[in-house]
Protein backbone atom coordinates (compact mmCIF):
# COMPACT_ATOMS: atom_id res chain seq x y z
CA UNK A 1 0.00 0.00 0.00
CA UNK A 2 1.40 3.52 -1.10
CA UNK A 3 2.68 5.10 2.07
CA UNK A 4 2.84 9.06 1.74
CA UNK A 5 5.25 11.44 3.93
CA UNK A 6 3.53 13.57 6.21
CA UNK A 7 4.27 14.94 9.84
CA UNK A 8 3.30 14.79 13.25
CA UNK A 9 2.52 17.38 15.36
CA UNK A 10 6.16 18.01 16.90
CA UNK A 11 7.47 18.32 13.42
CA UNK A 12 8.92 14.50 12.64
CA UNK A 13 8.58 13.16 9.52
CA UNK A 14 6.54 9.89 9.52
CA UNK A 15 4.76 7.96 6.48
CA UNK A 16 0.76 7.17 6.29
CA UNK A 17 -1.10 5.63 4.10
CA UNK A 18 -4.46 7.45 2.90
CA UNK A 19 -6.57 5.49 4.59
CA UNK A 20 -4.41 6.31 7.95
CA UNK A 21 -4.48 10.10 6.91
CA UNK A 22 -8.33 9.88 6.30
CA UNK A 23 -9.15 8.18 9.61
CA UNK A 24 -6.69 11.03 11.66
CA UNK A 25 -8.58 13.25 10.06
CA UNK A 26 -12.22 12.23 10.76
CA UNK A 27 -10.75 11.58 14.54
CA UNK A 28 -9.87 15.42 14.49
CA UNK A 29 -12.79 17.00 13.14
CA UNK A 30 -15.02 14.42 15.52
CA UNK A 31 -12.41 15.89 18.32
CA UNK A 32 -13.04 19.53 17.41
CA UNK A 33 -17.04 18.77 16.68
CA UNK A 34 -17.64 16.98 20.24
CA UNK A 35 -15.63 20.10 22.32
CA UNK A 36 -17.20 22.83 20.87
CA UNK A 37 -20.99 21.29 19.51
CA UNK A 38 -20.37 21.97 16.26
CA UNK A 39 -20.88 19.97 12.75
CA UNK A 40 -17.90 17.71 11.93
CA UNK A 41 -16.51 18.37 8.34
CA UNK A 42 -18.15 16.32 5.69
CA UNK A 43 -17.36 14.22 3.42
CA UNK A 44 -15.88 16.20 0.66
CA UNK A 45 -13.73 18.45 3.04
CA UNK A 46 -12.47 15.11 4.44
CA UNK A 47 -11.31 13.70 0.79
CA UNK A 48 -10.12 17.44 -0.41
CA UNK A 49 -8.35 17.54 2.76
CA UNK A 50 -6.90 14.28 2.54
CA UNK A 51 -5.73 15.20 -1.08
CA UNK A 52 -4.05 18.25 0.48
CA UNK A 53 -2.27 16.36 3.20
CA UNK A 54 -0.65 13.67 0.82
CA UNK A 55 0.17 15.60 -2.12
CA UNK A 56 3.22 14.83 -3.42
CA UNK A 57 4.89 18.15 -3.93
CA UNK A 58 7.31 19.71 -1.33
CA UNK A 59 5.21 23.18 -1.17
CA UNK A 60 1.27 23.40 -2.48
CA UNK A 61 -0.62 26.75 -2.90
CA UNK A 62 -3.93 28.20 -3.66
CA UNK A 63 -4.64 28.41 -6.89
CA UNK A 64 -4.56 32.08 -8.58
CA UNK A 65 -7.06 34.71 -7.58
CA UNK A 66 -7.55 32.89 -4.23
CA UNK A 67 -4.86 34.26 -2.33
CA UNK A 68 -5.83 36.04 1.05
CA UNK A 69 -4.98 38.67 3.10
CA UNK A 70 -1.63 38.25 4.89
CA UNK A 71 -0.71 40.24 7.70
CA UNK A 72 1.97 39.60 10.59
CA UNK A 73 2.43 39.80 14.65
CA UNK A 74 5.25 40.28 16.24
CA UNK A 75 6.99 42.86 14.71
CA UNK A 76 10.54 42.91 13.76
CA UNK A 77 11.09 39.59 16.19
CA UNK A 78 10.57 37.60 13.44
CA UNK A 79 13.95 38.80 11.75
CA UNK A 80 15.59 39.99 14.75
CA UNK A 81 14.53 37.05 17.15
CA UNK A 82 16.75 33.73 17.45
CA UNK A 83 17.23 31.52 20.21
CA UNK A 84 13.89 30.05 20.63
CA UNK A 85 11.77 32.38 19.32
CA UNK A 86 11.96 31.10 16.18
CA UNK A 87 13.20 34.59 14.58
CA UNK A 88 16.02 34.42 11.72
CA UNK A 89 18.81 36.19 13.99
CA UNK A 90 19.58 39.20 11.79
CA UNK A 91 19.82 42.04 13.59
CA UNK A 92 18.35 45.34 12.60
CA UNK A 93 16.31 47.94 13.25
CA UNK A 94 12.65 48.40 13.48
CA UNK A 95 12.25 50.75 10.32
CA UNK A 96 14.08 48.31 8.08
CA UNK A 97 12.31 45.63 9.51
CA UNK A 98 8.52 47.05 8.73
CA UNK A 99 9.96 47.99 4.97
CA UNK A 100 11.34 44.91 4.62
CA UNK A 101 8.24 43.41 5.58
CA UNK A 102 5.90 45.65 2.89
CA UNK A 103 8.73 45.56 0.35
CA UNK A 104 10.08 41.66 0.09
CA UNK A 105 7.84 39.56 1.95
CA UNK A 106 4.47 40.92 0.64
CA UNK A 107 2.97 41.86 4.02
CA UNK A 108 -0.40 43.23 3.28
CA UNK A 109 -0.01 45.19 7.00
CA UNK A 110 2.56 44.80 9.45
CA UNK A 111 2.83 46.24 13.25
CA UNK A 112 5.36 48.02 15.94
CA UNK A 113 6.44 45.98 19.06
CA UNK A 114 8.52 46.19 21.94
CA UNK A 115 10.59 43.69 22.33
CA UNK A 116 8.67 42.00 25.22
CA UNK A 117 5.41 42.43 23.35
CA UNK A 118 2.97 42.90 25.74
CA UNK A 119 1.15 46.16 27.02
CA UNK A 120 2.45 46.62 29.96
CA UNK A 121 6.16 46.87 29.73
CA UNK A 122 5.12 49.48 27.08
CA UNK A 123 3.59 52.21 29.86
CA UNK A 124 7.21 53.27 30.50
CA UNK A 125 8.54 53.24 27.10
CA UNK A 126 5.13 54.57 25.75
CA UNK A 127 7.28 58.07 24.47
CA UNK A 128 10.16 55.77 22.62
CA UNK A 129 7.05 54.09 21.43
CA UNK A 130 5.17 56.85 20.14
CA UNK A 131 8.00 58.28 18.06
CA UNK A 132 8.69 55.40 16.37
CA UNK A 133 5.51 54.71 15.30
CA UNK A 134 5.54 58.33 13.95
CA UNK A 135 8.98 58.04 12.06
CA UNK A 136 7.95 54.46 10.20
CA UNK A 137 4.86 55.79 9.74
CA UNK A 138 6.45 58.40 7.70
CA UNK A 139 7.93 55.86 5.36
CA UNK A 140 5.87 52.86 5.11
CA UNK A 141 2.85 52.50 2.95
CA UNK A 142 0.82 49.27 4.04
CA UNK A 143 -1.05 49.67 7.05
CA UNK A 144 1.11 50.11 10.34
CA UNK A 145 -0.46 48.97 13.49
CA UNK A 146 0.82 48.59 16.90
CA UNK A 147 1.07 45.09 18.52
CA UNK A 148 1.02 43.57 21.87
CA UNK A 149 -0.17 40.88 23.87
CA UNK A 150 -2.66 41.66 26.57
CA UNK A 151 -0.77 38.91 28.60
CA UNK A 152 -2.64 39.49 32.01
CA UNK A 153 -0.23 37.19 33.62
CA UNK A 154 2.19 40.28 34.19
CA UNK A 155 -0.97 41.55 36.68
CA UNK A 156 -0.21 38.85 38.88
CA UNK A 157 2.13 38.16 41.95
CA UNK A 158 5.34 38.16 41.72
CA UNK A 159 5.63 40.65 38.84
CA UNK A 160 2.10 42.39 39.57
CA UNK A 161 0.17 43.98 42.34
CA UNK A 162 -2.75 41.20 42.61
CA UNK A 163 -2.96 37.86 44.14
CA UNK A 164 -2.14 34.81 41.38
CA UNK A 165 -5.02 33.29 41.22
CA UNK A 166 -3.52 29.85 40.87
CA UNK A 167 -2.06 30.17 44.37
CA UNK A 168 -5.08 31.46 45.46
CA UNK A 169 -6.95 28.41 44.13
CA UNK A 170 -4.82 25.83 45.91
CA UNK A 171 -5.80 27.45 49.45
CA UNK A 172 -9.29 27.04 48.07
CA UNK A 173 -9.91 30.87 48.35
CA UNK A 174 -11.69 30.61 45.10
CA UNK A 175 -13.44 34.21 45.75
CA UNK A 176 -10.18 35.53 46.48
CA UNK A 177 -9.35 34.19 43.61
CA UNK A 178 -12.25 35.41 41.35
CA UNK A 179 -11.71 38.95 42.90
CA UNK A 180 -7.74 38.89 41.98
CA UNK A 181 -8.81 38.29 38.75
CA UNK A 182 -11.68 40.81 37.90
CA UNK A 183 -9.28 43.45 39.54
CA UNK A 184 -6.33 42.23 37.11
CA UNK A 185 -8.76 42.56 33.88
CA UNK A 186 -9.60 45.98 35.20
CA UNK A 187 -6.05 47.21 35.72
CA UNK A 188 -5.65 45.74 32.17
CA UNK A 189 -8.21 47.64 30.50
CA UNK A 190 -7.34 50.83 32.17
CA UNK A 191 -3.56 50.17 30.65
CA UNK A 192 -4.79 49.38 27.22
CA UNK A 193 -6.15 52.63 27.35
CA UNK A 194 -3.07 54.46 28.03
CA UNK A 195 -1.13 52.46 25.43
CA UNK A 196 -3.46 52.15 22.39
CA UNK A 197 -4.87 55.99 22.92
CA UNK A 198 -1.30 57.23 22.72
CA UNK A 199 -0.14 54.99 19.99
CA UNK A 200 -3.06 56.10 17.91
CA UNK A 201 -2.57 59.89 18.25
CA UNK A 202 1.23 59.08 17.31
CA UNK A 203 -0.38 57.76 13.69
CA UNK A 204 -0.77 54.55 14.03
CA UNK A 205 -3.52 52.60 11.26
CA UNK A 206 -4.38 50.14 14.25
CA UNK A 207 -3.96 47.59 17.02
CA UNK A 208 -2.92 44.05 17.28
CA UNK A 209 -4.02 42.29 20.36
CA UNK A 210 -2.18 39.03 20.00
CA UNK A 211 -2.77 35.89 22.13
CA UNK A 212 -5.87 37.15 23.89
CA UNK A 213 -7.00 35.35 27.28
CA UNK A 214 -4.14 33.76 27.71
CA UNK A 215 -4.46 33.81 31.16
CA UNK A 216 -7.27 32.87 30.82
CA UNK A 217 -11.20 34.65 30.78
CA UNK A 218 -10.56 37.46 32.80
CA UNK A 219 -7.41 38.49 29.98
CA UNK A 220 -10.41 37.87 27.31
CA UNK A 221 -12.47 40.34 29.14
CA UNK A 222 -9.99 42.51 30.18
CA UNK A 223 -8.71 43.21 26.57
CA UNK A 224 -12.62 43.16 25.54
CA UNK A 225 -12.88 45.98 27.41
CA UNK A 226 -10.04 47.58 26.69
CA UNK A 227 -10.80 47.06 22.70
CA UNK A 228 -14.52 48.97 23.66
CA UNK A 229 -12.57 52.13 25.24
CA UNK A 230 -10.43 52.47 22.38
CA UNK A 231 -12.80 51.73 19.58
CA UNK A 232 -15.03 54.74 21.91
CA UNK A 233 -12.23 57.21 21.33
CA UNK A 234 -10.45 56.21 18.63
CA UNK A 235 -13.32 55.61 16.32
CA UNK A 236 -10.66 55.51 13.07
CA UNK A 237 -8.90 52.68 14.62
CA UNK A 238 -8.52 49.38 13.00
CA UNK A 239 -8.58 46.37 15.36
CA UNK A 240 -6.99 42.96 15.27
CA UNK A 241 -7.64 40.76 18.67
CA UNK A 242 -6.21 37.45 17.87
CA UNK A 243 -6.95 34.73 20.65
CA UNK A 244 -4.83 31.79 22.44
CA UNK A 245 -6.70 29.43 21.50
CA UNK A 246 -9.22 27.74 20.66
CA UNK A 247 -11.52 27.62 24.39
CA UNK A 248 -11.07 30.96 26.25
CA UNK A 249 -9.50 28.85 29.49
CA UNK A 250 -11.46 29.43 32.70
CA UNK A 251 -9.14 30.63 35.26
CA UNK A 252 -12.10 32.71 36.86
CA UNK A 253 -15.21 30.99 35.48
CA UNK A 254 -17.61 33.44 35.82
CA UNK A 255 -16.62 36.00 33.91
CA UNK A 256 -18.78 37.98 30.98
CA UNK A 257 -18.35 40.23 28.37
CA UNK A 258 -21.84 42.06 27.51
CA UNK A 259 -24.05 39.35 29.23
CA UNK A 260 -22.26 36.62 28.12
CA UNK A 261 -19.69 34.23 29.96
CA UNK A 262 -16.69 34.54 28.64
CA UNK A 263 -14.72 30.65 29.73
CA UNK A 264 -15.20 27.95 27.35
CA UNK A 265 -16.23 29.89 23.95
CA UNK A 266 -15.45 28.31 21.06
CA UNK A 267 -14.18 30.58 18.38
CA UNK A 268 -17.08 30.75 16.27
CA UNK A 269 -18.76 32.42 20.10
CA UNK A 270 -15.63 34.12 20.59
CA UNK A 271 -15.51 36.36 17.45
CA UNK A 272 -19.29 37.59 18.55
CA UNK A 273 -17.69 39.41 21.42
CA UNK A 274 -14.62 40.26 19.89
CA UNK A 275 -16.80 42.04 16.97
CA UNK A 276 -19.42 43.70 19.55
CA UNK A 277 -16.20 44.89 21.27
CA UNK A 278 -15.10 46.83 18.47
CA UNK A 279 -13.18 44.84 16.87
CA UNK A 280 -12.25 45.00 12.87
CA UNK A 281 -10.75 40.96 12.61
CA UNK A 282 -10.97 38.12 14.53
CA UNK A 283 -7.61 36.23 14.57
CA UNK A 284 -9.14 32.62 15.60
CA UNK A 285 -6.68 30.20 16.96
CA UNK A 286 -6.30 26.42 17.55
CA UNK A 287 -3.51 24.86 19.01
CA UNK A 288 -1.55 22.13 17.73
CA UNK A 289 -1.34 19.17 20.00
CA UNK A 290 2.11 17.30 19.23
CA UNK A 291 1.31 13.93 19.87
CA UNK A 292 -0.86 13.64 17.26
CA UNK A 293 -0.30 13.61 13.35
CA UNK A 294 -0.82 16.81 10.90
CA UNK A 295 -3.67 14.96 9.63
CA UNK A 296 -5.48 15.11 12.64
CA UNK A 297 -4.54 18.59 13.83
CA UNK A 298 -5.74 20.13 10.25
CA UNK A 299 -8.83 17.95 10.75
CA UNK A 300 -9.29 19.17 13.89
CA UNK A 301 -8.56 23.39 13.79
CA UNK A 302 -9.95 23.57 10.88
CA UNK A 303 -13.11 22.51 12.28
CA UNK A 304 -12.68 25.42 14.70
CA UNK A 305 -12.08 27.76 12.37
CA UNK A 306 -14.44 27.18 9.47
CA UNK A 307 -17.43 27.22 12.07
CA UNK A 308 -15.56 30.41 13.04
CA UNK A 309 -15.48 31.80 9.86
CA UNK A 310 -19.47 30.68 8.85
CA UNK A 311 -20.83 32.57 12.03
CA UNK A 312 -18.24 35.86 12.47
CA UNK A 313 -19.90 39.13 12.05
CA UNK A 314 -15.90 40.62 11.28
CA UNK A 315 -13.44 38.75 8.59
CA UNK A 316 -11.20 36.21 10.32
CA UNK A 317 -7.50 35.83 9.71
CA UNK A 318 -6.78 32.62 11.14
CA UNK A 319 -3.63 32.07 13.21
CA UNK A 320 -0.90 30.21 11.20
CA UNK A 321 2.31 29.54 12.42
CA UNK A 322 4.45 27.69 15.18
CA UNK A 323 1.93 24.81 17.05
CA UNK A 324 -1.25 26.51 15.73
CA UNK A 325 -3.15 26.28 12.76
CA UNK A 326 -2.60 22.60 12.65
CA UNK A 327 1.28 23.49 12.00
CA UNK A 328 3.54 21.65 13.75
CA UNK A 329 5.16 23.07 17.11
CA UNK A 330 8.52 23.20 16.05
CA UNK A 331 10.78 26.73 16.37
CA UNK A 332 11.41 26.61 12.52
CA UNK A 333 7.75 25.14 11.04
CA UNK A 334 8.59 22.74 8.42
CA UNK A 335 7.73 24.28 5.36
CA UNK A 336 5.14 21.41 3.85
CA UNK A 337 3.42 21.15 6.95
CA UNK A 338 3.09 25.36 6.69
CA UNK A 339 1.79 24.79 2.96
CA UNK A 340 -0.70 22.19 3.73
CA UNK A 341 -2.17 23.89 6.72
CA UNK A 342 -2.62 27.03 4.66
CA UNK A 343 -4.21 25.65 1.58
CA UNK A 344 -6.76 23.93 3.72
CA UNK A 345 -7.57 26.90 5.91
CA UNK A 346 -8.01 28.86 2.56
CA UNK A 347 -9.89 26.14 0.48
CA UNK A 348 -11.93 24.61 3.49
CA UNK A 349 -12.38 26.51 5.94
CA UNK A 350 -12.62 29.81 3.93
CA UNK A 351 -10.93 31.86 6.09
CA UNK A 352 -10.46 36.01 5.08
CA UNK A 353 -6.84 36.30 5.82
CA UNK A 354 -3.90 34.49 7.60
CA UNK B 1 -25.58 -3.07 43.41
CA UNK B 2 -25.96 -2.02 47.73
CA UNK B 3 -26.27 1.53 48.07
CA UNK B 4 -27.28 2.55 44.07
CA UNK B 5 -28.98 5.33 44.84
CA UNK B 6 -26.76 6.36 47.19
CA UNK B 7 -23.81 6.12 44.90
CA UNK B 8 -25.54 8.16 42.18
CA UNK B 9 -25.97 10.94 44.48
CA UNK B 10 -22.78 11.11 45.68
CA UNK B 11 -21.69 11.41 42.13
CA UNK B 12 -24.24 14.13 41.16
CA UNK B 13 -22.84 16.24 43.74
CA UNK B 14 -19.48 15.68 43.18
CA UNK B 15 -19.96 16.53 39.14
CA UNK B 16 -22.02 20.00 40.16
CA UNK B 17 -19.31 21.04 42.22
CA UNK B 18 -21.10 22.55 44.88
CA UNK B 19 -19.53 21.83 48.29
CA UNK B 20 -23.15 21.59 50.34
CA UNK B 21 -24.69 19.64 47.67
CA UNK B 22 -21.51 17.11 48.28
CA UNK B 23 -21.51 17.29 52.30
CA UNK B 24 -25.44 16.93 51.92
CA UNK B 25 -24.89 13.70 49.79
CA UNK B 26 -22.11 12.47 52.07
CA UNK B 27 -24.00 12.62 55.22
CA UNK B 28 -26.89 10.71 53.84
CA UNK B 29 -24.73 8.46 52.28
CA UNK B 30 -23.07 7.77 55.87
CA UNK B 31 -26.41 7.94 57.28
CA UNK B 32 -27.91 4.71 55.48
CA UNK B 33 -24.89 2.94 56.41
CA UNK B 34 -22.70 3.56 53.16
CA UNK B 35 -18.80 2.62 54.44
CA UNK B 36 -16.65 5.62 54.70
CA UNK B 37 -14.45 4.24 52.39
CA UNK B 38 -17.31 3.16 49.81
CA UNK B 39 -17.91 7.44 49.76
CA UNK B 40 -14.95 8.10 49.17
CA UNK B 41 -13.54 6.02 46.71
CA UNK B 42 -17.29 7.03 45.28
CA UNK B 43 -16.25 10.29 45.07
CA UNK B 44 -12.74 9.46 43.93
CA UNK B 45 -14.35 7.75 40.57
CA UNK B 46 -16.34 11.13 40.13
CA UNK B 47 -13.54 13.55 40.52
CA UNK B 48 -11.91 11.68 37.62
CA UNK B 49 -14.68 12.74 35.54
CA UNK B 50 -14.62 16.34 36.54
CA UNK B 51 -11.48 16.31 35.66
CA UNK B 52 -12.32 15.06 31.79
CA UNK B 53 -14.99 17.10 31.75
CA UNK B 54 -12.02 20.50 32.94
CA UNK B 55 -10.04 18.92 29.72
CA UNK B 56 -12.93 19.24 27.57
CA UNK B 57 -13.65 22.48 28.90
CA UNK B 58 -17.06 22.06 29.83
CA UNK B 59 -15.78 22.79 33.46
CA UNK B 60 -13.43 25.40 34.52
CA UNK B 61 -11.01 25.77 37.13
CA UNK B 62 -13.06 26.90 40.41
CA UNK B 63 -15.36 24.05 39.39
CA UNK B 64 -12.20 21.79 40.13
CA UNK B 65 -11.72 23.35 42.97
CA UNK B 66 -15.03 23.33 44.43
CA UNK B 67 -15.58 19.86 43.85
CA UNK B 68 -12.18 19.30 45.66
CA UNK B 69 -13.04 21.10 48.20
CA UNK B 70 -16.15 19.00 49.05
CA UNK B 71 -13.86 16.31 48.84
CA UNK B 72 -11.94 17.28 51.52
CA UNK B 73 -14.86 18.33 53.74
CA UNK B 74 -16.13 14.62 53.16
CA UNK B 75 -12.55 13.32 53.88
CA UNK B 76 -12.59 15.40 57.28
CA UNK B 77 -15.96 14.70 58.12
CA UNK B 78 -15.26 10.71 57.73
CA UNK B 79 -11.90 11.28 59.32
CA UNK B 80 -12.55 9.09 62.35
CA UNK B 81 -13.58 6.19 60.21
CA UNK B 82 -11.28 6.70 57.64
CA UNK B 83 -8.74 6.60 60.42
CA UNK B 84 -9.63 3.46 61.79
CA UNK B 85 -9.63 1.90 58.70
CA UNK B 86 -6.64 3.44 57.37
CA UNK B 87 -8.10 3.73 54.20
CA UNK B 88 -8.86 6.76 51.69
CA UNK B 89 -7.74 9.74 53.53
CA UNK B 90 -3.96 9.19 52.77
CA UNK B 91 -1.81 11.42 50.82
CA UNK B 92 -1.18 9.35 47.53
CA UNK B 93 2.73 11.03 47.00
CA UNK B 94 4.13 13.78 47.74
CA UNK B 95 5.01 16.03 44.33
CA UNK B 96 7.83 19.17 43.40
CA UNK B 97 6.59 21.24 41.01
CA UNK B 98 8.02 24.18 39.43
CA UNK B 99 9.20 26.21 36.06
CA UNK B 100 12.45 25.73 35.76
CA UNK B 101 15.01 28.87 36.19
CA UNK B 102 14.98 31.16 33.45
CA UNK B 103 11.43 30.50 32.91
CA UNK B 104 8.69 32.93 34.32
CA UNK B 105 5.41 31.11 32.52
CA UNK B 106 3.64 29.20 35.27
CA UNK B 107 -0.02 29.55 34.24
CA UNK B 108 0.31 26.04 32.89
CA UNK B 109 2.30 24.51 35.74
CA UNK B 110 -0.18 26.26 37.96
CA UNK B 111 -3.15 24.53 36.61
CA UNK B 112 -1.60 21.29 36.48
CA UNK B 113 -0.43 21.53 40.23
CA UNK B 114 -4.37 22.40 41.24
CA UNK B 115 -5.15 18.84 39.43
CA UNK B 116 -2.37 17.11 41.43
CA UNK B 117 -3.64 18.22 44.64
CA UNK B 118 -7.34 17.50 43.91
CA UNK B 119 -6.03 14.01 43.23
CA UNK B 120 -4.69 13.42 46.26
CA UNK B 121 -1.24 14.57 45.54
CA UNK B 122 0.74 16.85 48.31
CA UNK B 123 2.12 19.35 45.73
CA UNK B 124 5.02 21.60 46.89
CA UNK B 125 4.71 24.32 43.94
CA UNK B 126 7.91 26.02 43.91
CA UNK B 127 6.73 28.75 41.54
CA UNK B 128 8.47 29.84 38.75
CA UNK B 129 12.39 30.75 37.86
CA UNK B 130 13.15 27.81 40.11
CA UNK B 131 16.62 26.80 40.77
CA UNK B 132 17.26 23.73 39.33
CA UNK B 133 18.89 22.45 42.63
CA UNK B 134 15.66 23.03 44.38
CA UNK B 135 13.86 20.50 42.78
CA UNK B 136 16.66 17.75 44.15
CA UNK B 137 16.54 18.95 47.41
CA UNK B 138 12.65 18.06 47.60
CA UNK B 139 13.25 14.81 46.00
CA UNK B 140 15.83 14.23 48.63
CA UNK B 141 13.56 14.95 51.38
CA UNK B 142 10.97 12.86 49.64
CA UNK B 143 8.92 13.97 46.79
CA UNK B 144 8.77 10.71 44.89
CA UNK B 145 7.80 12.95 41.60
CA UNK B 146 9.28 15.61 40.23
CA UNK B 147 7.41 18.13 37.65
CA UNK B 148 8.83 20.63 35.74
CA UNK B 149 7.51 23.14 33.41
CA UNK B 150 8.71 25.04 30.46
CA UNK B 151 7.27 27.61 27.95
CA UNK B 152 10.79 28.10 26.09
CA UNK B 153 13.10 25.96 24.00
CA UNK B 154 15.93 27.92 25.19
CA UNK B 155 14.85 27.15 29.50
CA UNK B 156 13.48 23.20 28.35
CA UNK B 157 17.01 22.00 28.02
CA UNK B 158 17.09 22.49 31.74
CA UNK B 159 14.86 19.85 32.83
CA UNK B 160 17.90 17.31 31.56
CA UNK B 161 20.07 19.03 33.97
CA UNK B 162 17.65 17.89 37.05
CA UNK B 163 17.32 14.85 36.04
CA UNK B 164 21.55 14.42 35.40
CA UNK B 165 21.25 16.06 38.87
CA UNK B 166 18.70 12.93 40.10
CA UNK B 167 21.01 10.23 38.78
CA UNK B 168 24.29 12.13 40.08
CA UNK B 169 22.02 11.74 44.34
CA UNK B 170 21.34 8.14 43.68
CA UNK B 171 17.37 8.78 43.85
CA UNK B 172 16.42 8.85 39.66
CA UNK B 173 14.76 5.74 40.21
CA UNK B 174 12.84 6.99 43.39
CA UNK B 175 11.37 9.89 41.59
CA UNK B 176 9.06 9.85 38.80
CA UNK B 177 9.60 13.16 36.32
CA UNK B 178 6.99 14.89 34.52
CA UNK B 179 7.98 17.27 32.07
CA UNK B 180 5.63 19.39 30.19
CA UNK B 181 4.98 22.79 28.73
CA UNK B 182 4.30 24.69 25.21
CA UNK B 183 7.68 23.39 23.16
CA UNK B 184 8.18 19.88 25.54
CA UNK B 185 7.12 17.01 23.04
CA UNK B 186 6.77 13.44 23.63
CA UNK B 187 9.80 13.16 21.83
CA UNK B 188 11.70 15.57 23.86
CA UNK B 189 10.83 13.57 27.09
CA UNK B 190 11.91 10.58 25.44
CA UNK B 191 15.25 12.04 24.74
CA UNK B 192 15.98 13.87 28.14
CA UNK B 193 14.97 10.36 29.91
CA UNK B 194 11.89 11.59 32.06
CA UNK B 195 9.15 9.25 32.66
CA UNK B 196 6.15 11.28 32.04
CA UNK B 197 5.15 14.17 29.41
CA UNK B 198 1.68 15.85 29.89
CA UNK B 199 0.05 17.14 26.65
CA UNK B 200 -2.58 18.51 29.33
CA UNK B 201 -2.90 18.52 33.15
CA UNK B 202 -5.23 15.82 33.41
CA UNK B 203 -3.69 14.22 31.46
CA UNK B 204 -0.75 14.63 33.32
CA UNK B 205 -2.72 14.03 36.46
CA UNK B 206 -3.82 10.75 35.36
CA UNK B 207 -0.11 9.54 34.17
CA UNK B 208 0.43 10.47 37.32
CA UNK B 209 -2.22 8.61 39.25
CA UNK B 210 -1.56 5.60 37.13
CA UNK B 211 2.06 5.14 38.15
CA UNK B 212 0.32 4.96 41.60
CA UNK B 213 -1.98 2.33 39.91
CA UNK B 214 -4.89 4.40 41.45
Amino acid sequence: MTEYYTRMGDGRRVTMTKEQVMTDIQAGTADAADMAGIPALDANDIEHMCEIVIDQSRVVGVEPGHEVVMTYDIGQLDFTGDNGNSGNGVDMGRLEAALLHERALGADTFELSHSDYSIKPVKPVISMEMQAMEEIQSEIIAPYFYGAMPNMGLYYAPDGPYGNPADLMREFKIDESMASSEAAADHLARDIEFVTTRLQAAGSDGFNFDTTGSAGDADFVGTLNGVRILREQCPEAYINVGAAGESVMGIHGMMEFDGEIAAGLYPHQQCKLIAKAGANVFGAVCNTNTSRSLAWNLGRAVTFIKKAVEDSPIPVHVDMGMGVGGIPMFETPPLDAVARCNKAMVEIAKVDGV
Amino acid sequence: MAFENETQKLHDALVSCKVPEISKAVDEAHAAGMPATEIINTLGGSMSEVGVLFERGKLFLPHVLSAAAGMKKAMEALNDELSAGNSGGDVKASAVMGTVEGDVHDIGKSICSTMLQCAGFDVHDLGRDVPLGKFVDECKAGCTFCGMSALMTTTMVQMKTVIDNLKEEGIRDKVTVMVGGAPITQGFCDKIGADIYGESASETTRKAQDVLGA
